[in-house]
Order: C-alpha cells, then sequence, then structure tokens
C-alpha cells in the first residue's frame, strides 16, 4: 500500500510498452528481419509462391511450441515431441490399413500420441521423475516403436486427396490449422482457468496447492495436451509432403519448438508463458531459416548463421528490456 | 526572335536530354561493373548469360561422400558461368528437403537438382517447379519404376544393378553363413535399390548364405558403432557388406579392428571415402564399388546448362555416371592421386595416366 | 469480558507425524471478533495447528468445534465453506500473474455456459471494490503481483482471504520480514479489518512487543503444548519472556 497512491498510470509510450512485453518485442524483431530478408531477396514474402512457403517453415514449429509452454510454465518439458510427431502417423496408417477410414484412423494416430503424453505425465507425476528425463527415455523408446513398427520404410497417407488437403497438403492448410490451434491454446491459457491454474502452478507450486489447485492434474493433462499437438503436427507434415517418414520431425524439431517457446518470451524455468509469443517465435524461426535458403547461404555454413541470428536475436530481446528500463527512469 | 527562343529551347532541350542521357549512361556502367563479371560470362563458344541459379538439394548435405559431388557442381559452374547453392537436410528429413525445394521455387531459381530418397513425396514439388518453367534434374537417387514423378533426367548410378553385381560378388566370395548387410537408413531410395539388388542376386546364386539386414543410421559415428556392436554379438559372420558410403567405411574400420580378413571374412561396400580406399589397399576390405559421385554433380550442372542454353530443345537425358569394382589390385592410383575428383583434396590437377587401360 | 459468543474451539488436539508428536493436547479458544495471537518459538508446533485449523492436516485425537458445532474437516475446501481462511507464511501468491486474478485464485467468477470463461472484468471490478472496503491502497489491480512491495504482497493475501467471505482469519507470521513501516500498515489494516465486524482473527507471530499491540488475547506455545494463556491487557512482554527464558534454563540443566 503506498501511501496516498496515485491512481493508475497505463503507460501510452511505446518504448514503454516495449519494455513491458515480450510478444511485442518478438514482434518488432520479426518485423525487422523480414524487412531485412524483403530487401536481400525481393521473393522473400511478397509473391504468393514465398508467402506460402514460408508459413511452412512456420506451421508445424509453432504447434508444437504451444504444447511445449504449456509445459514449461510448469517448470517441464517434453523432449519427446520430435519422435511423437513420427509416431502418431504411422499408427494412423495403421489404423487404416485395418480398416477404418481415414478420418477415425487419424483420430487413432492422435490417440496414441495423447497415450505417449500420458505416459510421460504419470511417471513424472506421480514416480516424480524430472520430465528432462522422463521424456528423454520417451523419445528414444518411441523412436525405437516407430522404426520397428515401419521397418524404416516410408508409406504413403490415408486418404482422398479432399482429405489430405483439408489435412496439410492445401498450401495455406497448416498455416491455418497453427493459428486456430494458437487460438484456442491462447485462450486456454489465459481467458480458462486451467491454464490460470497453469501459471499459478508454475509461479508457486506450494501456494497453488495451498489454494487448493490440483497441480497433479493440471501437470499431467498438459503432457497429454503436448503430445496430442506433436502427433497431429506430425500427421499434417505427413499430409503435406505426401509420405509418412520414420525419420521425420525428430530431435530438430523439438528443438525448435522449444526455441520458439523461448524466443517468444516462455522462461525454461516457467512461472509465466505466451502462446502469441511462441507463435511469433517460431514466425522469427521460419523468417531466418527461408530467409537464409533464399539469399542462398550453403548448407555447411547454414547451422552457423542460423544459430548466429538465434542469438542475436534473443540478445535484442533481453537487453531491449533492460534499455527501456533504464531509459524510463 | 520567337523561333530563336525556341531553338534555343530545343538546343537546352537537347543539351538535358543528352547530359541525362551521359549520366544514365555512366550510372550503367558503373553498375554494369559492379556486377558479378560473369555477367558477360564466357562460356567458350556459348554467348554471354545471366548467371544461372542452380539449387541442389541434398539429403545428408554434410556427409563425406558428397564432397566430391560439390567440387563437381564447383567445377562445371565457374566453367559455366552459374551460382550454385547447397542445401536440404543434413539428417534425411525429407521434410526439410521439401521446403528446400519450395524455397528454390520462390526463389526463382533457374534449376533444381534434387536425389529422390522418398517414392512420393517429391512428385508434387518437382510438378510444381516443372509448371513455374524450373527444370529439375535428380541425381544420386531415382523415383522407383512405375512412378508418377516427373522430373527431367537422372544422373547417377543405376542402383538396383550395382547391388545386384554386388550380391553376385558376395556369392563368389562366401559359400555359405551368416552374411550381415549394413544400409545407413532403409526404405530410402538411394540406397534400398541396392540392397534390394544385392539380397536377389545372393538368392539367385541359390548358395546357403544367411543374409541379415542392418540399419545403421545416416552419420558416420552411428554407422561404426552399429557394425562393431553386430559383430561382437555374431562373431561366427562370414561377411560384412555395406550399400552405402559410411556404413562401407565402418565395415572396413571393424574388419581391421578385429582382423577379420586373417579369420577368413570377406567385406565390402560402396564408395572412396579415403579411409575405405586405405583399408582396401591394407587387404582389410576386398572391394568397393565407386559411382562416382564428382560426375553426379558435373554432368548435372551440364545437364542444366544444355537445357537453359537450347531454350529446352537440347537435352536432358539419363546419365549412368557408372559402376566400378575398386579391388586391392586396381586401388593404388586412387591411393597416390589426390584430387578433387575423389574429394581428397581442394587443388586442380590434371592426373598423368600411361600405358594400356584395362578394360 | 464482552460475553461475545465462541466461533472456534479446539480440544485436546493431538498431532502425530510418525514418531515425532508435534501437538500435544492442545486447546484452544476463538470468540466473535476477537484477535488472538499465537506466540512460540520454531518447533512449537505453531504451523502445524494452524495447517489443522485449516483442514490441511487432520488431527491424530481431538476436537475441533465451529460455532459451538462439533466438525472434522475433510479438506481444506471443507474448512472453506465453513468461513476458515488462511493466510500462509509464503502468501501463496503466483507472481506473475495479476492481483486481481491472485485474489480469485481457485475461485474465479466464470461465464455461465460450457466453456467456463474466465469474467475478468467481474473480478477486476471485485478485487478493487474489496481492497478500498479494507482500505487497502494499489496502483491497479492489473499489476502482476511481483511489482508490488512485501508488505503490498502481504495486504493482497489478506485481502484475498477476506474477499472469499471468511469469518475466521487465520495469519501465519503475517509481519514477518518487514520493516517497521510496512508492518504497521499491515498492523493497520488487521485492526481496520478488526473495526469491520464479522471476521474472528487467529495470528501467529514472533513479535511480543507487536502481539501484545494487535491481540486481544495471546496464547504461547513451547514443544507442542500451551504452556500459558491469558488476554494481552492482563501480560506484559517482561512475563512473556520469562516464561520462555524458564523453558530455557530448564533444557540446559536438566532437573536434578
Amino acid at each position: 500500500m503506498s501511501a496516498g497512491a496515485k491512481p493508475a498510470a497505463r503507460p501510452r509510450r511505446w518504448p514503454n510498452a516495449l519494455g513491458r512485453s515480450s510478444e511485442i518485442r518478438i514482434l518488432v524483431v520479426a518485423l525487422i528481419l523480414s524487412a531485412y530478408f524483403e530487401m536481400a531477396n525481393h521473393d522473400f514474402l511478397l509473391t504468393g509462391a514465398s508467402l506460402e512457403n514460408l508459413s511452412q517453415f512456420i506451421a508445424p514449429v509453432a504447434i508444437i511450441a504451444c504444447g511445449e509452454i504449456m509445459l514449461m510454465i510448469g517448470g517441464e518439458i517434453d523432449l519427446s515431441a520430435g519422435m511423437v510427431f513420427a509416431f502418431a502417423p504411422f499408427i494412423m496408417h495403421f489404423a487404416n490399413e485395418a480398416g477404418l477410414p481415414a478420418g477415425l484412423a487419424l483420430l487413432v494416430g492422435v490417440l496414441a500420441a495423447g497415450l505417449v503424453g500420458l505416459i510421460n505425465g504419470a511417471v513424472t507425476v506421480y514416480l516424480r521423475i524430472p520430465s528432462f528425463v522422463t521424456t528423454l527415455g520417451t523419445l528414444f523408446f518411441v523412436n525405437g516403436v516407430t522404426l520397428t513398427i515401419s521397418r524404416g520404410t516410408p508409406v504413403s497417407p490415408p486418404g482422398d486427396a479432399n482429405f489430405a488437403a483439408f489435412m496439410g497438403s492445401w498450401g495455406y492448410s497448416e498455416i491455418i490449422w497453427a493459428v486456430a490451434i494458437a487460438g484456442v491454446m491462447h485462450i486456454l491459457l489465459r481467458h480458462m482457468r486451467w491454464g490460470l491454474h497453469t501459471i499459478a502452478a508454475g509461479a508457486n507450486p506450494l501456494g497453488a496447492s495451498e489454494a487448493g489447485i490440483q497441480i497433479r492434474h493440471l501437470k499431467l493433462g498438459n503432457f497429454v495436451i503436448a503430445a496430442l499437438l506433436a502427433g497431429f503436427t506430425g500427421i499434417l507434415e505427413g499430409f503435406r509432403i505426401t509420405s509418412i517418414d520414420p525419420l521425420a520431425g525428430g530431435n530438430q524439431m523439438m528443438f525448435l519448438a522449444v526455441a520458439a517457446a523461448v524466443i517468444g518470451g516462455t522462461p525454461l524455468a516457467g512461472g509465466s508463458g505466451t502462446i502469441i509469443g511462441g507463435l511469433i517465435g517460431a514466425a522469427v524461426l521460419g523468417i531466418l531459416n527461408d530467409g537464409f535458403t533464399l539469399i542462398g547461404i550453403n548448407a555447411f555454413t547454414f547451422n552457423m548463421i542460423l544459430g548466429a541470428a538465434i542469438l542475436a536475436a534473443m540478445i535484442f530481446n533481453i537487453h531491449a528490456v533492460r534499455l527501456v528500463r533504464k531509459g524510463a527512469r | 526572335m520567337a523561333k530563336e527562343q525556341e531553338d534555343l529551347g530545343e538546343v537546352r532541350n537537347t543539351r538535358r536530354g543528352l547530359l541525362q542521357g551521359a549520366g544514365l549512361t555512366a550510372a550503367l556502367a558503373l553498375l554494369g561493373g559492379a556486377m558479378t563479371p560473369a555477367q558477360a560470362a564466357e562460356a567458350g563458344p556459348f554467348p554471354a548469360h545471366k548467371r544461372w541459379k542452380m539449387v541442389f538439394v541434398n539429403h545428408v548435405t554434410t556427409n563425406p561422400f558428397f564432397v566430391p559431388t560439390q567440387y563437381g557442381i564447383q567445377d562445371a559452374a565457374a566453367l559455366l558461368g552459374f551460382d550454385y547453392q547447397w542445401t536440404g537436410s543434413a539428417n534425411a528429413d525429407v521434410g526439410e528437403m521439401v521446403n528446400a525445394v519450395n524455397a528454390a521455387i520462390a526463389g526463382k531459381a533457374d534449376a533444381i537438382a534434387v536425389p529422390i530418397v522418398d517414392p512420393k513425396a517429391f512428385d508434387q514439388p518437382i510438378r510444381r517447379a516443372l509448371d513455374a518453367g524450373i527444370p529439375v534434374f535428380a541425381y544420386n537417387a531415382d523415383a522407383p519404376r512405375g512412378s508418377t514423378n516427373s522430373r527431367l533426367a537422372y544422373i547417377g548410378q543405376d542402383l538396383y544393378l550395382s547391388g545386384y553385381q554386388m550380391g553376385e560378388r558376395i556369392a563368389s566370395l562366401v559359400d555359405s553363413g551368416l552374411v550381415a548387410l549394413f544400409i545407413a537408413t532403409p526404405g530410402q531410395l538411394n540406397i534400398q535399390p541396392r540392397l534390394d539388388g544385392a539380397l536377389d542376386a545372393i538368392k539367385k546364386s541359390g548358395k546357403k548364405i544367411d543374409a541379415q539386414t542392418i540399419a545403421t543410421g545416416p552419420t558416420v559415428n552411428e554407422e561404426l558403432s552399429k557394425i562393431k556392436s553386430f559383430y561382437l554379438g555374431h562373431q561366427d559372420l562370414k561377411g560384412m557388406f555395406a550399400v552405402d558410403a559410411g556404413s562401407t567405411q565402418g565395415v572396413a574400420e571393424v574388419m581391421k579392428e578385429s582382423n577379420l580378413p586373417a579369420k577368413g571374412v570377406h567385406g565390402g561396400g560402396f564408395d572412396l571415402l579415403p579411409r575405405t580406399i586405405e583399408l582396401i589397399h591394407d587387404g582389410f576390405l576386398d572391394f568397393t564399388i565407386d559411382q562416382q559421385p564428382y560426375v553426379q554433380g558435373f554432368y548435372t550442372v551440364l545437364e542444366a546448362f544444355m537445357f537453359l542454353t537450347s531454350g529446352g530443345l537440347v537435352g536432358p537425358a539419363n546419365i549412368n555416371t557408372g559402376l566400378k569394382f575398386v579391388t586391392k589390385g586396381s586401388v593404388e592410383p586412387y591411393l597416390n592421386t589426390q584430387t578433387r575428383y575423389e574429394g581428397k583434396s581442394t587443388t586442380p590437377l590434371i592426373v598423368p595416366r600411361t600405358g594400356p587401360i584395362q578394360g | 469480558m464482552s460475553e461475545a459468543s465462541e466461533v472456534l474451539r479446539g480440544e485436546n488436539i493431538t498431532k502425530r507425524f510418525g514418531a515425532v508428536t508435534a501437538l500435544d493436547g492442545v486447546t484452544l479458544t476463538l470468540k466473535q471478533g476477537e484477535i488472538l495471537g499465537i506466540l512460540g518459538d520454531n518447533g512449537a508446533g505453531k504451523s502445524t495447528l494452524i495447517k489443522i485449523l485449516t483442514g490441511f492436516h487432520q488431527q491424530s485425537s481431538g476436537q475441533l468445534f465451529v460455532d459451538t458445532q462439533e466438525t472434522l474437516f475433510r479438506s481444506v475446501d471443507h474448512a472453506r465453506s465453513l468461513g476458515i481462511e488462511c493466510v500462509y507464511q509464503d502468501l501463496a501468491l503466483a507472481n506473475s500473474l495479476s492481483i486481481y486474478h491472485n485474489m480469485f485464485l481457485n475461485r474465479e467468477i466464470i461465464y455461465r455456459g460450457p466453456l467456463g470463461l474466465l469474467n475478468n472484468r467481474a473480478m477486476r471490478k471485485r478485487a478493487a471494490e474489496c481492497l478500498e472496503e479494507i482500505g487497502v491502497q494499489v496502483p491497479s489491480v492489473d499489476l502482476p503481483v511481483e511489482q508490488l512491495s512485501g508488505g503490498q504482497r502481504q495486504a493482497i493475501a489478506v485481502a484475498r482471504a477476506v474477499n472469499s467471505n471468511a469469518k475466521i482469519l487465520l495469519l501465519d507470521e503475517p509481519l514477518a520480514a518487514m520493516g517497521a513501516r510496512e508492518a504497521g500498515l499491515i498492523i493497520d489494516l488487521i485492526l481496520r479489518l478488526k473495526e469491520k465486524g464479522g471476521l474472528s482473527i487467529i495470528m501467529i507471530m514472533h513479535n511480543y512487543a507487536q502481539t501484545l499491540d494487535i491481540a486481544d488475547r495471546v496464547m504461547l506455545m513451547q514443544r507442542g503444548r500451551v504452556t500459558y494463556e491469558r488476554d494481552t491487557a492482563d501480560t506484559s512482554v517482561a512475563e512473556l519472556m520469562e516464561i520462555v527464558r524458564r523453558e530455557y534454563r530448564d533444557m540446559r540443566a536438566p532437573s536434578p
């Protein structure tokens, strides 16, 4: 209680907004990068083909990031996401081979992914194994299962052309799914008790349980959500490239998703999170990836430059806050 | 008086125009000088053309096997006035490769080359590229027979045949017993056909050979570990063979480590990684098969060049980059020459050769 | 002594955790509208007692009476439904969440319908009203609590309990780690709450002077037992300290 408190003064100057909202900061980074790449290569953004292409870089990372964010808020992580990504489409394939129509087979594939999430959650919550370790184990296990049931050979996704178009093979289908899912997850996080309690449990587990929040249920549920999203993304990608491949996704995809979440403003240590930030973070990664490819950077130097760019984006992100805070004094 | 003024006006206009024109020309000349020199590319007898951009997508961008391929691309590109980009996936992720092809289309590349390592995934992207007027060539791996893939030509080894001939060689070296066949990434179209060919040939030979297939993974370190473990678990095997470069090197290393030739075990594989050649020379590996990666890059650029220069009227045609068994008897020159063509050095060379050519 | 009705009584409360006896036959009474201060060193059993009174633990033996009705608390929610609220030492605040979200934690106002969307507007309004009623000043209820000072955070935690229609308020070390000025503000808040009426308060404290200033009655706990109980008007800091010293002397030199 401040004696003689002033009434609420909402800061209207943009530097303050920059300092307070991580989403706005990372959006600024995304815009700067887009402008740079558009200048360097005029096919980056403003043609139909390039926009579609860019969206396909962004979409899968964005969806998986949504799931990771819910877990990271609670101080957990799902390292097996990239492997569940490859696993679920195969389950869908086998369900379809067993006679189920494509739509139902898809559902079975997603549910199988959810089962992995349930295992991740149960082991972490009830056996009290740190999620890093749990999901590291399921990472290898699920990968092995995928390779075994697929015998290492890629297959075609089920269903007819319309079904496939809806589920990812039409150019903009994936990004529309990504935005829709991000929208739903944002509402879940910010406008429903589930999300609010997840944040409370992440910020102060002891306090949240004292308030009567069921932390275990939340964690379990969030592990399932993360796995469902990872599996669904794998299925979308399988339709996009018209091939279900046991080597798809993998750890690279998982790292990109976690990176997108962190770049977007969700700290690894937990306690807070932003879905919108994750979406923009995925956009930044996609812009970097696509932009550098279009410029013509070769594979050997590619990762070097990508890594440096990510570092630069994060440094800007973090120091922009400090600069603004200093300036505001 | 009025006419004088008019004339004056005209002269002024003309002068202005001339000045403007001169300025513009000067600017253009400067710009022209600033552009890359091959703007007026001297590609021998061919007329000058803009620097064409060719995108090479690859499935294992960092795998040493493709180093000579990149040299081949570089040399052809320098010769013919191309810029090239080497991109794709480092660990055989088809999604990444498709993204790279799409980026090439969006970036309006002049030509694209991609190994078709998945039976279906590249059909649509290649179709889209062709629809956008970009020629697409397959190198190193081709679409399976009966596929609807519309790539213009394939430059590489006849994979099934090479595997079949390896299988025949295996049947001639091993009479019966356990034979391990190592493959980096099963199902992938640049190596699976070899495996299929080998298995068919072994079966055809009628010998009592138990051929087991083992997957070793797309990176060289993984491959070595897997091969080692397999050997340690099956020390009674009679032969270890591989269908890709990394696994072949792994087999050679394991043969040396455990001194397997002395125990009557045979080994062989594909491609001329430096270590593989050394170990053939030292007698630890029976043979390797050269698919000549340098020309997989070199010829592909040439094909693209012919297509672009002739407006699509000339070429493209499939090119079989060959299948050559290299054994201890013939490995010497490979060992001693350090050339770009085998990827062992970056310096370009003319390699002298004398004496009759063994057919 | 006013004949105020009894709102809470614990009779012979014992709590064992395995071989350890945390509470040994504790009896306490809380009358309507009064402030009871509980003093004692670490390990005296104060926190355990609070946890039993709030339904977090169940006693090993002994009875609890709420408004003279014997009750067994099934859970924290059950105790809450009877009007018993607690503010723990760690305040149970989620740092990144706003003041109003914290005030309604696990008791959020939602829109009707299948989704159960949060009604942020209603919560904001109600939170601002509540803070105003009890005289707590903050720049805006939208601020995340991590931006508040220690005293403000304590006030928010207390406000949350009040907002939940508490009839009995338990405060676990409300003035811990607070400088004089902030402590003064919280003391004012507590006294204002008492004045408002309808609330009875138990406070765990360790500062004797502050306790005697605020509480109507004081209870001293030592090693799981109540060793002293008096109206604050009838005792003094010196007397309390003497009793505590006696215990130390007893422990250092075992009686022959």
